[in-house]
């Protein structure tokens, strides 16, 4: 396996990109779709084979283009540790009319109409050096406005709303716009329950949308205090990790706006951006499933169908020391990156990650199980994770 | 090799969690210091059954080197001048080896100040540092290269008030020709070892987090590979956790070869890896270009040794 993705720019990539075929059958957990990846025993039964019933829709992932990714580079976005609004304004022209190969009015029209309600999830963690930027986020609000999207159909979004708050997201940053978590979680960890004893974010969440993995129960998790510690986080402790109405009821287009950063050895970009953060108790996924969870939850027809867009924000990037920000491994990388096919788009930057990595003298664990998970994506027909079908435009 | 054997052996047997002292509140430099700063929260204290809480999905780490305790103290100036803000983090960890694990961890390549005396490396949004059993985290919340001065003044007084530094001779295991000395790590359980291999799921080596080994990266005339050397407390030890690795090799690696006191195999990007175990020691070397030969396990011991 080629570990440059330069290599993947100088490539002519003319296979045709069509879209992928749904495995109806023998689906099995982290099972990668080609090469030397192998087969990983099944471990934990989910509902993944109800979202696959579901019939796609025109705004289906991967979406137009499946296997493409384009990234916007410019040295001008970050100068003195300070970002170019203005510059990053124009790098999400470039990318989105790169992408689509229409005008932005065009792209507009292609992923949205003036009625859509769109969800902005950004990724609050780790502020102020690798948050999805403020001004990554005006710029995205300018088009949908210029474009006739009222602002009160805007809503920037995360799971935590002190999470929100602390990077930056409030109404007096972003008058008009929409600001909404999809939970409280008291720091504290005291003022979580409301008179009842209820978790106050209790109806937040869609009981009839959910990801459900039998047997993974969010009890007795390592690293969390106590089952109350974890309710406080989590909202709810069984099997089921139930959707956001926000997500379920409210948004009717998503647009993710990930920040470019590393976990562990894989990375915390476009599909752990919502893979984790559509939804509640999730602190019982990640021991047995982990990034498998962000194939199957994007599989989920609420984020499956709702999703358009997908812009990695990479004006800073992070390649160890993540998902919460590690300022030793934080670097300048000034560019933006855009996909309708938020596996593809991972894929792309997991490479370039592995290669930073490598230039920083990081020791590197490329074992195949950190990407295992965008493969199992590519076998579910939700994009592509192939290198070789992968088409980069650099701008 | 006795000394090193006896270092090693006065880490065996610790227990994992020490009880909880008092929250180190004392280390903290109080209100008004440098004249302008002053503590803006009341200090937040986490314990290993909660630092989940405050570490958003890094908190495993420091449970497997050994946590025992996290003081967060923040600080504003006064008058308060636009976002600055400084959060100090003190990290109680088990042993001087877990505060010398995580740091190592988390330096990156480290940029020292010539007038600050700990370990440490500083950027202008961090300082870490370690000493003793603690490890240390300075942290400029808006990246304000004019509060450098004052960030080395924080990790001063905090330093100050911590134990003497103790000795980490843990290194002088690994061979000293052609090791890259800043890629020395210390592993006490999968998180740590995973940011160098995968060997298999779980704690494969069976470290259970009280036995340590040691990682380095070499280049020996132009031969690169990676050594991770474990020393277990008993050879049955040594022995059952060879075992557990030939028994459960990640699904990535090819066995070669095989015996009761080797395992050879080949892994995903064609390199070969091979495990050896002689008395309590596995030797694992990872990264060979070409298939290893019998006596690579003999050219290391007769290595000289060298300190971290």
């Amino acid at each position: 396996m080629n570990n440059d993705p330069l290599e993947l720019n100088r490539r002519e990539f003319v296979k045709t990109i069509g879209t992928c075929s749904v495995a109806a059958g023998g689906l099995v957990l982290g099972v990668p779709a080609f090469g030397q990846e192998k087969q990983a025993a099944p471990k934990v039964e989910t509902n993944i084979s109800d979202f696959l019933k579901v019939p796609k829709n025109k705004h289906s992932l991967p979406g137009p283009f499946p296997g493409k990714a384009v990234k916007v580079q410019d040295e001008r976005s970050l100068e003195q540790d300070r970002f170019n609004s203005e510059v990053i304004h124009q790098m999400v022209e470039k990318g989105i009319t790169t992408l689509t190969g229409k005008s932005m009015k065009e792209s507009f029209g292609l992923f949205f109409d003036k009625r859509d309600i769109i969800g902005l999830k950004v990724n609050p963690v780790g502020p102020p050096l690798i948050n999805t930027s403020q001004e990554l986020v005006d710029a995205v609000i300018a088009w949908l406005v210029a474009n006739g999207t009222p602002k009160q159909n805007i809503i920037i979004w995360d799971r935590f709303d002190y999470m929100l708050k602390d990077a930056g997201f409030t109404a007096g940053r972003f008058p008009g716009i929409g600001i909404e978590g999809l939970q409280t979680m008291d720091e504290r960890g005291n003022n979580w329950r409301d008179k009842d004893g209820n978790h106050v974010s209790i109806n937040n969440f869609d009981r009839n949308v959910f990801y459900y993995a039998k047997g993974i129960v969010g009890k007795k998790v390592r690293g969390y205090k106590d089952d109350e510690f974890y309710l406080n986080q989590h909202v709810f402790n069984g099997e089921y990790s139930y959707f956001g109405k926000l997500v379920t009821q409210k948004l009717t287009k998503i647009i993710n706006l990930a920040a470019y950063k590393n976990t562990g050895n894989g990375i915390s970009m476009a599909c752990k951006n919502l893979g984790y953060g559509a939804l509640c108790n999730t602190g019982r996924l990640h021991d047995p499933l982990f990034f498998s969870v962000c194939t199957e939850v994007f599989a989920a027809p609420v984020i499956r169908d709702k999703l358009v867009l997908n812009i990695t924000d990479g004006i800073r990037g992070q390649y160890e020391g993540g998902p919460d920000k590690n300022a030793q491994f934080v670097y300048p990388n000034r560019a933006l990156y855009f996909a309708t096919d938020p596996f593809a788009l991972d894929m792309i930057c997991h490479r370039e990650l592995v290669a930073k990595r490598k230039e920083m003298g990081i020791q590197v664990n490329e074992n195949p199980r950190w990407t295992e998970y965008l493969f199992y994506a590519e076998k579910l027909g939700l994009g592509v994770a192939t290198p070789e079908r992968i088409k980069l435009t650099r701008v | 090799m006795t000394t090193i054997l006896a270092i090693l052996l006065a880490f065996f047997g610790k227990p994992l969690f020490q009880r909880p002292a008092a929250p180190d509140t004392a280390l903290l430099p109080p209100d008004g210091f440098l004249q302008s700063w002053k503590r803006a929260e009341n200090p937040r204290v986490f314990t290993s059954s909660d630092l989940y809480g405050y570490i958003d999905g890094g908190a495993e780490i420091y449970l497997e080197f050994g946590f025992e305790q996290l003081t967060v103290q923040s600080y504003r100036p006064v008058p308060q001048s636009a976002a600055d803000e400084f959060k100090a983090e003190i990290y109680r960890m088990a042993d001087p080896v877990a505060a010398a694990g995580m740091y190592l961890m988390n330096c990156g390549k480290e940029r020292p100040d010539p007038s600050f005396a700990e370990r440490h490396t500083l950027n202008e949004f961090q300082l870490l540092f370690k000493r003793n059993r603690y490890y240390v985290v300075i942290n400029n919340s808006e990246g304000n290269q004019k509060l450098r001065a004052a960030m080395l003044e924080f990790g001063r007084y905090i330093a100050a008030r911590l134990p003497a530094e103790a000795s980490i001779k843990l290194g002088e295991v690994l061979p000293s020709r052609g090791l890259d000395r800043t890629s020395i790590r210390f592993i006490r359980g999968p998180y740590a070892l995973q940011a160098i291999y995968t060997l298999g799921e779980g704690d494969i080596l069976e470290l259970d987090r009280r036995v340590t080994a040691v990682s380095g990266r070499y280049d020996d005339a132009g031969i690169k590979y990676s050594l991770i050397l474990v020393d277990y407390p008993t050879e049955e030890a040594a022995q059952k956790a060879f075992l557990n690795v030939q028994t459960h090799l990640d699904r990535y690696l090819n066995v070669q070869e095989k015996t009761s006191r080797r395992l050879v195999f080949k892994d995903y990007k064609n390199e070969y890896g091979v495990i050896d175990v002689a008395s309590r020691r596995l030797t694992i070397q990872l990264h060979l270009a070409d298939r290893p030969t019998a006596g690579v396990r003999q050219q290391c011991r007769k290595m000289r040794n060298t300190a971290i």
